[in-house]
């Protein structure tokens, strides 16, 4: 099973997300509602991918994203931003590349989120 | 502001009469004139406060046609008086003719210099006229000026409102979707569920589109600009509404001319407006109708801008512009509606239809674009909505 770590300073969308990945059997998802402890749960959890929200109340998501990209263990993990800052019209519904990274526009439907996931690091 | 006008008609009524006012003026002049010469004949010729009376007809000839009126009244009046001017020589009084002769002469003088007198204060007249136009012009300016610094500033912290409450609507968006997705899963296909989320996902989506319609409207700060016709931008718009447009049965005519020049536009943007308006229009014609676009090049005349019944701010008349019209057969606007269709949130629309934010989006466009926009009923029935664009600054000077 894929490893997803889901970034949010919302605790009820990691939470959905969370449930809503592993219905399908193919995902653990862990939780992380303080962006400054991202890497740190990183560390801790080793994700396939990471789901990262860009307006965080401690930290910019950007920052975060930067600081996994130096890091030797999670330079190579990809990442999705989950944001509000972006509309679907700009990401396509499964998202697309701005950048270095992926971004998805929310609100996402269950089914373009696992696409999108499915797009880094397959089925 | 005093209205300088308000007197006109009195001070137009006594200046150079025709007609049978002008037969009134001068009939009442010459018997005027005629009474005073009965009146120092009758008194001899020596009574002078009778011979004064008459500068009064001269005055007044004066008054009615200036210079030339003046001249002609003293001349009557010195013929009137003329006969006693021999009779006063024949009974060895030559110093009396003389004084006649001096008097219609001093008859001319007043005659002509009233008249210029009244040519100067008409001249006067006109030029207090044209500075009052002016500056009824400048304020009416002035207040149109004031009106859409108000309107900006309005439109500018409903923007920065509109961003925030976006960005804290579509985390709760995210949740509930996502949150319906599972149950959609969890459910395992109980039908009466399943209604009811895909009910659920048909308000989300709704609340989505308005959300997606605020992010735009406190977006649109800076345009990617290119020089290119707006044609082919009207006909993808058009295209896009297509399915829309066949569904309702409703006809299009298009009237888009082949010799516009190039515009500095925005192409996603300027062809969001087309699709808002297209859609405005197609919604005001449910179940059939018809549905024109018209483009055309003009230098703007008074006329043409007096016909859109609302100020065009930094437009005026000789500016060279692009014209777009979009007119449907719809029921129109009500008139008291019009003036607010642009602002945000406010829709005609039936619940569920409209966002009420199209039309403010397409506004803020427009003014990016340094264009304008405005809205009117059609007399035959149905809208007409008018955009105004400029031209590339190059291609004014080339044809």
């Amino acid at each position: 099973m894929k490893r997803i770590l889901v970034v949010d300073d919302e605790a009820d969308l990691t939470h959905m997300v969370k449930r809503g990945l592993e219905v399908t059997g193919k995902y653990i998802v862990m939780e992380e509602n303080k962006g400054k402890r991202a890497i740190a749960t990183a560390r801790q959890f080793r994700p396939d991918l990471i789901i990262l929200d860009v307006m965080m109340p401690d930290v910019d998501g950007g920052d975060v994203a930067a600081a996994l990209a130096e890091t030797e263990e999670f330079k190579n993990v990809p990442v999705v931003f989950l944001t509000a800052i972006v509309t679907e019209e700009e990401t396509k519904p499964t998202g697309s590349f701005i950048g270095r990274h992926t971004f998805l526009a929310k609100p996402v439907n269950l089914k373009n989120l696992i696409t999108c996931i499915e797009n880094h690091i397959g089925a | 502001m005093t209205d300088i006008y308000e007197n006109d008609a009195v001070i137009e009524k006594w200046r150079n009469p025709k007609g049978w006012k002008g037969v009134a003026a001068i009939s009442f002049i010459c018997l005027f004139i005629v009474s005073v010469g009965i009146l120092v004949y009758g008194t001899g010729g020596t009574a002078f406060v009778w011979l004064n009376m008459m500068y009064l007809p001269i005055i007044l000839a004066a008054a009615a046609y200036r210079v030339a009126g003046g001249a002609a009244a003293a001349l009557i009046g010195g013929l009137v008086l003329g006969p006693y001017m021999p009779l006063h020589v024949s009974q060895g009084i030559p110093q009396n003719g003389a004084n006649w002769l001096l008097r219609t002469g001093v008859f001319m003088l007043v005659g002509i210099v009233t008249g210029y007198l009244f040519t100067w204060i008409d001249r006067q007249y006109d030029r207090l006229k044209q500075a009052y136009d002016q500056l009824a012009l400048s304020h009416l300016e002035l207040q149109n000026t004031q009106l859409e610094l108000i309107q900006a500033e309005k439109l500018e912290s409903i923007g920065r409102l509109a961003a925030g409450v976006a960005h804290e609507v579509k985390n709760p968006l995210a949740v509930l979707q996502l949150g319906i997705d599972y149950l959609a899963i969890a459910a395992g296909g109980n039908e009466a569920v399943m209604e009811a989320i895909e009910e659920m996902d048909t308000a989300i989506k709704k609340a989505d589109r308005v959300v997606k319609g605020l992010v735009d409207y406190s977006r649109f700060e800076k345009l990617d600009l290119k020089v290119q016709p707006l044609n082919p931008i009207i006909e993808e718009a058009l295209n896009l509404v297509k399915h829309e447009i066949m569904k309702e049965h409703i006809t299009v005519e298009s009237r888009l001319s082949p010799s516009l020049p190039p515009v500095p536009l925005d192409h996603g943007k300027i062809q969001q407006v087309f699709i808002n308006l297209f859609i405005n229009a197609v919604h005001a014609m449910e179940g059939g109708g018809k549905l024109t676009v018209a483009t055309s090049r003009m230098l703007l005349t008074e006329e043409y801008l007096e016909g859109l019944a609302q100020p065009v701010g930094r437009f005026g008349p000789g500016d060279d512009v692009v014209i777009a019209e979009i007119m449907d057969t719809g029921t129109g606007i009500p008139e008291d509606k019009i003036v607010k269709l642009f602002d945000p949130f406010f829709t005609t629309k039936p619940v569920g239809k409209g966002t009420g934010l199209g039309l403010s989006v397409s506004r803020k466009i427009i003014e990016l674009h340094a264009g304008w926009i405005g809205i009117r009923n059609r007399q035959e029935g149905g809208v007409l909505v008018t955009l105004l664009l400029k031209p590339e600054e190059r291609s004014v000077s080339t044809s």
